[in-house]
């Protein structure tokens, strides 16, 4: 008893020691083994198993490493802050031998090993079910070991920042020209930052800031990667470029025909624009109503591209 | 299918028309504004009286098509009120025209949020109702005797006349008549409208939309003119607005920001300042007169930029004035650079704020559950609005290159939207009339140019005779403004360049483009939008058609077989309908003010039956009304809705509730034998599959097999302990449970404690023969007593 109780003793302060040096603990085999796996033990270990090497292309797992982190630093410099509970990391890369014992087969995936008895069904964390959210799993990590983290998130200082820079580019710009600030009053500048900001909306990229969707999709058995996505319900980043490119061409294609009419170029050159200009906006309505035929199952019509 | 047809074709000549027309005025009109101002006394003999003809019949088409198009639904069902809002808008104006206006404003509805109940007259904007209730008074005036149920099915399709005809008195302010008349065309019919707009729904956006428009409308006539008594117009136009819908906020904005934008722009003129100032003092002294907006003017931080600009604008005006005054240049620009900058920084905060409230309300969960609070996908965009989409950043795109200051407005209002309708789907309803108006832009500009009157081989079809005499008149036309004429010969001599056959094709190609658009804004208005959702339809294989009327059965049935007072619970979506159709209390309903209450009315639902008892007891629910798909495969059911009754009673039950204890293990919501036991075991899948497990509604299906999720229900042999069931639709559609009240008494589990060692005793007794019995009389014991005393 005695040895077993020294034993844990000294377990207790290396954890300590890893613990002040940084708030999640990054374990491999042999630690995990001896500080998780091996009987005496009174303090709760949360581990995030996870593949960060960046040749394991795993965009899940760093995301899901951003907000573990957000939540054991919550806990390690909160004043709450306890030996009941640690938070570990084992990689992929550094401890495969955990996951093949574990038998695990994914990542990220969170564990919590109780500091009584095994761990059960509710110990691992439902990661399609809440997502990877600091305040879910600090809703989780309450709910096993009765310890509550208030998440506190660095405050994001990047866009401010950013703002404030473009700001001050911009004011010192027109400080140094403060004598010839024509180009403020240049109609296409504005004209065009317009356009770009009503492209940018229509074309759904504001759906994509707020719900995040992939790329594009590969289909993982025969590797055909589809750009649009089939319901209408949801898009592809791709699908939503494409859709902004074309509802650029139409634009520009009304505008050339304008300006066909009414420049005093000489008429060659006009002819040209002004077929350039039909030929942009038919060709690229009708590519534009046949995508959207493709999504929208059961729309009838077309033209001229079935 | 006749109307169809019949609808399409009007619409298509109505934009051919306007389209035709548009070089007629054009020209004089790409040098200042309107064209036809001084044609109205001319009579038909005048170009002029040509010209306001054939704009009065072409914007007479496009009301009438607006009007036509919108009335899908009543000519496939009925003259109803469509989904649910209306429901509550169609009762409270039944009560504003029975009781009066007094009434209506001290209405307090006991009906609703039972036990809470609701201060209507406070809690609603009165404009829809009081426009109803007024027509409604006028006709009966006129001795034309109409129901008002009529009156508020057909308002919206009127409405979308006036704001046809505001759109084109905008338009033709911002750039000219032709494009007027191509944005009444468009606005007349493009879906993002009619969704909001078809005959039946009564609601607060089919009339808040031609508000917009005119004060929009009203607010460029005052900054052009200068003049107050525009501005009053506006003032009053606005005050329309705020009674009649809660995006007025978008104006209160809109403006402060196209006034600070002309400031910067250095555009400011004494103009800009009598129109704003009047605008702001007069609007929001009269906005403020709303019950239900009250105070917030000067409160919330919506409010808050219009009184920047407002104190910004006299103080740069107060600098104008003084700059008269004094010489010292230098400072004076430097001060003003530093107002503007302060000005400017405060004014972004309040934008941010309000951004940033916007964003939190986004993610509170009774938002969140609501499909139209979502971000809008592209083709969404597309399918609201179709070719416009496309086309109007070139309307944007030639405003800005020719701006002026009703053009910085436009540009202004069509950013903001765009916005705006990105973040929520919504809001497409605020940007759809910007579309038209910069797309009418578009192809008016395309128009005006190659349906050129200098070659008279390659104009359109000879049919429209109008068409032809306009053309040749507008030549005669140009002959009264010298320089005008100049400008329109050189062009000709420009255009000449460029072929008949081309400008031909081009011409073709444009209008083959306003023929789909019209086709698929006819298709869309007919499929997606012109189901009142009340009524359902099915449709057979040969195209016969099942009307499938569950909800009003259900709910007339309520209103025949239960007490007056009775009270039904159901989740929130359908207190409106109960309300309104059966006439009973409700404890929740779609105005959605409480989230605690809708949280318990969750928490029962998603509790067993026992704890479920115990709030419905204490809520003293009589009746339970539940939504069930599954016989029908109708989707929009309370199963498919659980998830979010558990979601709302989580935030505020986290004890009790958990949303994870109603998934299986592997993260799935599954109502067959793998799903989670609380789910099989709580009260809303109990109601919904009670005796379902019965039912096979087919040979390949085992019973009990639900239609709308595809699975075999796990739970079939459901009973009930406090509850009954009292009625189920034809189609199982709707179901009505009623609560039983407690029993007499409870009765135990176990027998009584008391019976049990009696019996022992006397059984131990007898079984101890006669002798016992004896003994057990007991004069014994009396002695001991005696004795020790």
């Amino acid at each position: 008893l005695y040895c077993s109780y020294t034993l844990l003793s000294e377990k207790l302060t290396q954890m300590m020691e890893w613990a002040s040096k940084r708030s999640v603990i990054r374990m491999n085999g042999d630690k995990f083994r001896r500080f998780v796996k091996a009987p005496p033990r009174n303090y709760s270990v949360v581990i995030m198993f996870t593949a960060l090497q960046p040749q394991r292309q795993c965009g899940v797992c760093r995301q899901a490493d951003e907000e573990f982190q957000v939540l054991a630093n919550s806990w390690r410099y909160s004043s709450a802050f306890t030996n009941k509970v640690f938070f570990a990391s084992v990689d992929f890369d550094e401890g495969s031998d955990v996951f093949q014992m574990l038998s695990m087969n994914s990542a990220p995936t969170f564990l919590h090993f109780p500091s009584k008895g095994k761990p059960r069904r509710s110990d691992t964390y439902e990661l399609q079910v809440r997502g990877f959210a600091a305040e879910q799993l600090a809703r989780w990590v309450a709910d096993r070991t009765d310890v509550q983290i208030r998440v506190i998130r660095p405050p994001n200082y990047a866009g401010p920042l950013l703002l404030g820079f473009l700001l001050a580019v911009i004011g010192g710009l027109a400080y140094l020209r403060r004598h010839n600030l024509e180009f403020l009053f240049n109609k296409n500048v504005w004209a065009f930052s317009a356009l770009c900001f009503v492209l940018i909306m229509t074309s759904g990229q504001m759906w994509n800031h707020i719900r995040g969707p992939p790329y594009a999709h590969k289909n993982p058995s025969t590797g055909q990667v589809s750009y649009i996505h089939g319901s209408s319900q949801a898009q592809f980043v791709a699908e939503t470029h494409i859709v902004l490119l074309f509802n650029a061409a139409i634009t520009m294609g009304m505008v050339l025909l304008c300006e066909a009419a009414t420049s005093d170029m000489d008429i060659g050159k006009r002819k040209i624009m002004c077929v350039a200009g039909i030929g942009l906006v038919m060709l690229f309505f009708s590519w534009l109503l046949s995508i959207f035929r493709a999504k929208y199952h059961g729309y009838p019509y077309s033209f001229l591209m079935g | 299918m006749a109307e169809h047809h019949a609808v399409s074709d009007g619409k298509h000549k109505a934009s051919t028309n306007a389209g035709g027309s548009v070089h007629g005025n054009s020209r004089p009109g790409a040098a200042g504004g309107g064209g036809g101002k001084g044609g109205l006394s001319g009579g038909l003999t005048q170009p002029a009286g040509w010209q306001s003809l054939l704009s009065f019949s072409i914007l007479f088409l496009a009301c009438l098509a607006g009007f036509s198009s919108r009335l899908f639904a009543v000519i496939r069902f009925e003259s109803i009120i469509h989904e649910f809002d209306p429901w509550f808008n169609y009762r409270s104006t039944h009560h504003l025209t029975t009781n009066g206006f007094y009434e209506f404003l001290n209405w307090f509805d006991e009906r609703a949020w039972y036990p809470l109940g609701r201060i209507v007259g406070g809690t609603v904007y009165p404009g829809l109702m009081v426009t109803a209730g007024l027509i409604h008074y006028m006709l009966n005036l006129l001795h034309i005797t109409v129901h008002i149920r009529d009156v508020c099915v057909f308002l919206a399709p009127v409405f979308s006349g006036l704001t046809a005809i505001s759109t084109f008195l905008l338009t033709r302010e911002l750039w000219n008549q032709g494009a007027g008349l191509l944005a009444a065309c468009f606005i007349a019919i493009v879906p993002g409208y009619i969704s909001r707009s078809v005959a039946g729904s009564f609601d607060n956006e089919g009339i808040a939309i031609f508000a917009l428009q005119f004060t929009y409308y009203l607010w460029v006539k005052s900054v052009k003119t200068g003049s107050v008594f525009w501005t009053i117009g506006c003032c009053l136009s606005y005050f329309y607005m705020v009674s009649a819908w809660g995006g007025y906020v978008f104006i209160i904005n809109l403006i402060p920001l196209h006034v600070f934008v002309l400031m910067l722009m250095q555009r400011y003129s004494r103009r800009v300042y009598i129109a704003y100032s009047t605008f702001y003092i007069v609007g929001l002294v009269l906005s403020m007169q709303i019950p239900f907006v009250g105070f917030q003017p000067i409160r919330t931080s919506e409010h808050m930029a219009a009184a920047g600009v407002f104190a910004l604008l006299q103080a740069y005006a107060f600098l104008q004035y003084l700059k008269d005054r004094l010489t010292r240049q230098e400072f004076q620009t430097l001060f003003f650079l530093g107002v503007s900058l302060a000005a400017g920084v405060v004014f972004l905060t309040v934008i941010y704020l309000t951004y940033t409230g916007l964003y939190a309300k986004i993610h509170i969960p009774i938002i969140a559950s609501v499909s139209e609070h979502q971000p809008t996908t592209w083709v969404s965009f597309f399918f609201d609005l179709h070719i416009l989409v496309c086309t109007f950043p070139a309307g944007l795109w030639f405003c800005i290159k020719n701006i002026n200051d009703e053009r910085v407005f436009v540009a202004l209002y069509a950013i903001s939207a765009v916005y705006f309708a990105g973040v929520m789907v919504r809001l497409m309803l605020t940007l759809t009339p910007v579309v038209c108006m910069l797309s009418a832009v578009a192809f008016s500009s395309v128009f005006e140019h190659y349906m050129g009157d200098d070659t008279k081989r390659e104009k359109p079809p000879a049919e429209d005779s109008s068409d032809e005499d306009d053309k040749r008149n507008s030549g005669n036309l140009y002959d009264k403004a010298g320089k005008v004429r100049k400008h329109v010969s050189e062009q000709e001599k420009a255009e000449e360049g460029l072929g008949p056959n081309i400008k031909s094709i081009v011409t073709m190609l444009m209008l083959m483009l306003l023929m789909m658009f019209a086709v698929h804004c006819t298709w869309v208005t007919s499929n997606a939008y012109s189901s009142p959702s009340v009524v359902l339809a099915s449709y057979n294989h040969d195209g016969t058609r099942n009307i499938l009327d569950d909800f009003r059965e259900a709910y007339y049935w309520l209103r025949q077989n239960t007490d007056e007072h009775a009270r039904v619970m159901s989740w929130w979506d359908y207190g409106y309908q109960i309300a309104g159709m059966a006439n009973r209390t409700t404890l929740v309903d779609n105005n959605t003010w409480n989230n605690s209450h809708i949280a318990l009315v969750g928490k029962a639902m998603s509790s067993n039956e026992s704890a479920a008892y115990k709030i419905m007891r204490s809520l003293d629910v009589d009746y339970v009304l539940i939504i069930f798909g599954g016989v029908i495969g109708y989707s929009g059911d309370d199963i498919n809705k659980f998830l979010w009754m558990v979601r709302i009673a989580e935030g505020e039950h986290p004890k009790d509730i958990r949303e994870s204890d109603y998934f299986t293990p592997q993260g799935e919501f599954r109502v067959d034998k793998a799903g989670s036991p609380t789910l099989l075991n709580c009260l809303m899948y109990k109601m919904s599959y009670y005796r379902f497990g019965e039912m096979q509604l087919d040979f390949r299906t085992p019973p009990g097999f639900d239609r709308t999720r595809n699975a075999e229900i796990g739970n079939k042999d459901i009973k009930f302990q406090h509850l009954e069931e009292a009625f189920t639709s034809e189609h199982w559609l709707v179901r009505i449970y009623k609560v039983k009240n407690l029993d007499n008494r409870e009765p135990l589990d176990h027998k009584l404690r008391s019976v049990v060692p009696k019996q022992k005793y006397t059984s131990k007794k007898t079984a101890k023969r006669k002798r016992g019995h004896i003994k057990n009389k007991l004069a014994l014991r009396k002695g001991k007593k005696l004795q020790k005393k």
